[in-house]
């Protein structure tokens, strides 16, 4: 009864099943970055341009389910920052692909190997938010979820400070080419850190639902 | 799961002949636990130096750190295993000797390192990740 109060009814499932819907394509545009990175194939970044669209129009649907009155009311605020955070790694990998694309060449051979393994370690751990938030309604553990992608979230870490050392070693002979090498490793780099935020959230609505 | 999916693939490495005093720096500076000992010629073979060598066999005995060469507290030859080898294989490896990390090799090239914090981070995800698939 109470599980039906909190997230059972019909406008509740609607939110949940959208909520759920943003994180897939999120996994979707990682995986897509990931392999135009790995291909080295500019091309293919036109679908996360795509998949963005499509999270934003879902992300404006849940938050007006929700403040149309899914959920109890203390659980709104939550719920919509979750969604929100969720954007900001759209936003982010936006601006990666954006930086990727203006760079008038391919990635050098000393940085490529690691920007592929931080575009697969986003993707693993943009799975496991989704994993995650499955958890949140069923009766797994929660906290397990969390700390794989807070493993992940260190591995990143590591291979981001050989990155930054890689890259201050490189002469920067063009100012723009340059600039968006920085961006685009900023962009890369940060995602990890927002998809933890992300699962971080997801502890305070457990907490919250209980 | 094979070792070649959860190993490191950064080996940092210092010269066999380089003092002590190079290897605690570089350690320091990368926080990391251990390195790689390059062979001193076509006949040696690689070995390994670890933060244990370093306090045990240096620190505590009191030799001179700047005089002191790596190879003097270096461990030879490596445990190694095959990238294509079960990670139980290498974590029975690794408790058979009393060691941390072993070393993973392709041929004779070393490719790669495996270490106990390896092996249990693979094991949580693994853990997080079972049942599902997206």
């Amino acid at each position: 009864m109470f599980e039906k109060v909190l997230f059972g009814g019909k406008r509740e499932q609607q939110v949940i099943e959208d909520i759920k819907r943003h994180i897939e394509i999120l996994h979707a545009a990682s995986g897509c970055f990931r392999k135009a990175l790995a291909e080295n194939d500019k091309q293919q970044l036109y679908c996360i341009a795509d998949l963005e669209r499509e999270a934003d129009s879902i992300r404006r649907e849940i938050i007006s389910k929700v403040y149309e009155g899914a959920f109890l009311p203390y659980l709104r605020s939550n719920l919509v920052r979750f969604v929100e955070i969720v954007e900001g790694v759209f936003d982010l990998l936006k601006d990666a692909a954006y930086a990727f694309e203006f760079l008038d060449q391919t990635l050098d051979k000393e940085i490529s190997g690691e920007c592929v393994e931080i575009a697969d370690k986003n993707l693993k751990m943009s799975e496991l938010l989704l994993i995650a938030f499955e958890t949140l309604f069923g009766k797994e553990d929660l906290r397990e979820k969390t700390l794989a992608i807070r493993i992940y979230e260190k591995q990143v870490d590591e291979i981001k400070h050989d990155l930054i050392r890689k890259l201050s070693e490189k002469e920067v002979k063009n100012f723009w080419r340059g600039k968006m090498l920085s961006d685009f490793v900023d962009s890369l780099t940060r995602i990890s850190n927002v998809i933890e935020d992300a699962s971080d959230y997801l502890v305070i609505i457990n907490v919250s639902l209980r | 799961m094979n070792v070649v999916e959860i190993m490191t693939r950064k080996l940092e490495t210092v010269d066999a002949d380089a003092p002590i005093y190079d290897a605690i720096e570089k350690m320091i500076d990368k926080r990391i636990r251990s390195l790689l000992v390059k062979p001193k010629d076509d006949k040696d073979v690689h070995g390994v130096v670890t933060v244990r060598d370093i306090v045990n066999k240096a620190l505590l005995k009191n030799l001179d750190l700047n005089k002191a060469k790596v190879r003097d507290i270096a461990s030879k030859p490596l445990v190694c295993v095959d990238k294509d080898m079960d990670v139980e294989f290498a974590v029975n490896l690794m408790s058979k000797f009393n060691i941390a990390r072993v070393f993973v090799n392709h041929g004779k090239e070393i490719i790669g390192i495996i270490s106990l914090l390896d092996v249990l981070s693979a094991a949580l995800i693994r853990r997080a990740r079972e049942g599902h698939r997206v």
